[in-house]
């Protein structure tokens, strides 16, 4: 070849594998690379018919000494997390049922839309063993929001508001007794990659609140992805 | 007087390096104008409102407006690989045909370039225009958009309290979004519909839209907002009056 070609034709190669090579170390990035695997709970009738039945069991703790983050509470132990899973993996057309216990306190919720809840079977939540469509907005501690992409043939939209523990009952350290126990089931549709995230401005003060644990993954945020069974 | 001095130079057109220039001016034009306005209005999908529709159509317009520009320099550049090409130090007499210090070179650049320009300002404007009449169009229905990290929501004001993550919207109805934020900057962009406005915490922005074709079309993000700022999608559902009228109800709003 050419040696006049040689040096710009080497200088665009290793121009764009140095390129590729960043973009694919931020690609794989993640704060939290471990998956929790749904656990099967044999066959149940839904509205869409006799589907599988899986469930997932999760916490919200007021800071990081609990979930993944270690015993000393990680890069940022005052920060709010989801434990002990962020990552979570679900079979395509089943009926999911997630179970979380919410330890952490929490006040008026900006948005009103997510005081209520959305995308589950019937519209339902159940709160500490009540059945709720919406909760006080004064009094919301997180919420799980699962969304994704548009493209995915069926689109998947879950919202339920976490009601905050009421400030007496909140230990001045460690984590409440009397933790909110709330729990929700909702139908996958297809295979697809989505992701979830708190919509309780529960982050530190940039960005509105929404900086912080809102904004890093394996705090109030990670992937959930639904796979064929 | 040398011979040389005294022969009659060929006309400028009858050169073999500006006919092969115009040759590939030809080729080239008609390349990046088919394959440029092909490619954009490909990636843009299907109209679902007269604005996309009008948006597609003045882009494929201005895309072969401006194909003979992008052609010229494609035409000048291909010329000087096949047959201009010079190896070593000296470059031969032949090289001294740069065009320098020349008003008229430079004025027709400039005037050329302003007028493109001029008729895709004055063009867009006149759409713009037309399109956001809506929004003073008293029989459009008002929908408030409202974008959080990383979500939207809508609320239906003109049918009571109904809210949905989905948007729901009936066919050949004008309707008026009412645009903001919970938290930072987002973009609300219906993207076959041709509409995009800025959601700023703190604020309203509003643009309006009539949606021509009954489906299910996309509403993104546009503008870099965190995370998940690539998962902050949606899905507009365009439906006849009467499937609209149903769907209000069935949320427990009035039709």
């Amino acid at each position: 070849m050419n040696k006049r070609l040689l040096a710009p034709l080497g200088t665009v190669i290793l121009g764009a594998a140095v390129i590729a090579g960043i973009g694919s170390y931020v690609a794989s990035a993640k704060n939290d690379s471990r998956v929790l695997i749904a656990t099967p709970a044999g066959t149940v009738n839904t509205p869409q018919g006799n589907l599988p039945h899986y469930t997932l069991d999760m916490s919200t703790y007021p800071d990081s000494m609990a979930g993944s983050h270690g015993n000393n509470g990680g890069p940022h132990p005052d920060w709010v997390t989801y434990g002990s899973y962020t990552n979570f993996q679900v079979p395509a057309h089943a009926l999911i049922t997630i179970t979380i216990k919410q330890y952490d306190s929490g006040s008026r919720i900006t948005n009103d839309f997510f005081a209520s809840v959305h995308g589950t079977v019937d519209g339902m939540a159940t709160i500490n063993g009540k059945d709720v469509t919406k909760v006080d907005p004064l009094a919301v501690g997180h919420t799980f929001t699962l969304h994704g992409l548009a493209d995915a043939k069926s689109q998947l939209f879950v919202s339920v508001p976490l009601p905050s523990v009421p400030d007496s009952l909140m230990p001045s350290s460690g984590y409440t007794k009397t933790p909110t126990t709330i729990t929700f089931s909702f139908i996958t549709g297809d295979a697809g990659k989505y992701v979830w995230n708190c919509e309780y401005p529960c982050g530190d003060g940039t960005v509105a609140r929404f900086g912080g644990p809102m904004s890093t993954q394996g705090y109030m945020s990670g992937n959930f992805t639904v796979v064929n069974a | 007087m040398s011979d040389l001095e005294t022969q009659k130079r060929p006309s400028v057109f009858e050169r073999k390096d500006v006919k092969q220039t115009a040759f590939f001016w030809v080729i080239f034009t008609a390349i990046i104008g088919y394959v440029s306005a092909t490619i954009q209005t490909r990636s843009m999908g299907a109209a679902a409102s007269d604005t996309m529709s009008t948006t597609i159509h003045m882009i494929n317009v201005f895309t072969w407006v401006v194909s003979p520009v992008a052609g010229l320099i494609a035409a000048m550049a291909a010329t000087t690989l096949v047959s201009k090409m010079h190896f070593g130090d000296a470059p031969p007499d032949e090289a001294d045909h740069q065009i320098r210090n020349s008003p008229r070179a430079t004025s027709s650049w400039l005037i050329i370039s302003s007028l493109l320009c001029l008729f895709a300002v004055v063009w867009g404007t006149i759409v713009l225009q037309r399109d956001n009449a809506a929004i003073l169009d008293s029989a459009a229905m008002n929908i408030n958009v409202t974008g959080q990290q990383w979500v939207w929501n809508f609320d239906y004001v003109d049918n009571g309290t109904v809210r949905s993550a989905d948007l729901y919207l009936p066919v050949n109805k004008p309707v008026v979004f009412h645009v903001t934020s919970k938290d930072v900057i987002h973009s609300f962009w219906i993207v076959q519909m041709g509409i995009k406005i800025d959601a700023n915490p703190g604020y309203i922005t509003e643009t309006s839209v009539t949606p021509s074709k009954i489906g299910i079309y996309d509403i993104r993000c546009a503008e870099l907002c965190g995370l998940y700022h690539a998962f902050m999608q949606t899905k507009v559902h365009v439906v006849s009056q009467a499937d609209y009228a149903a769907w209000i109800k069935s949320q427990g709003g009035r039709a």
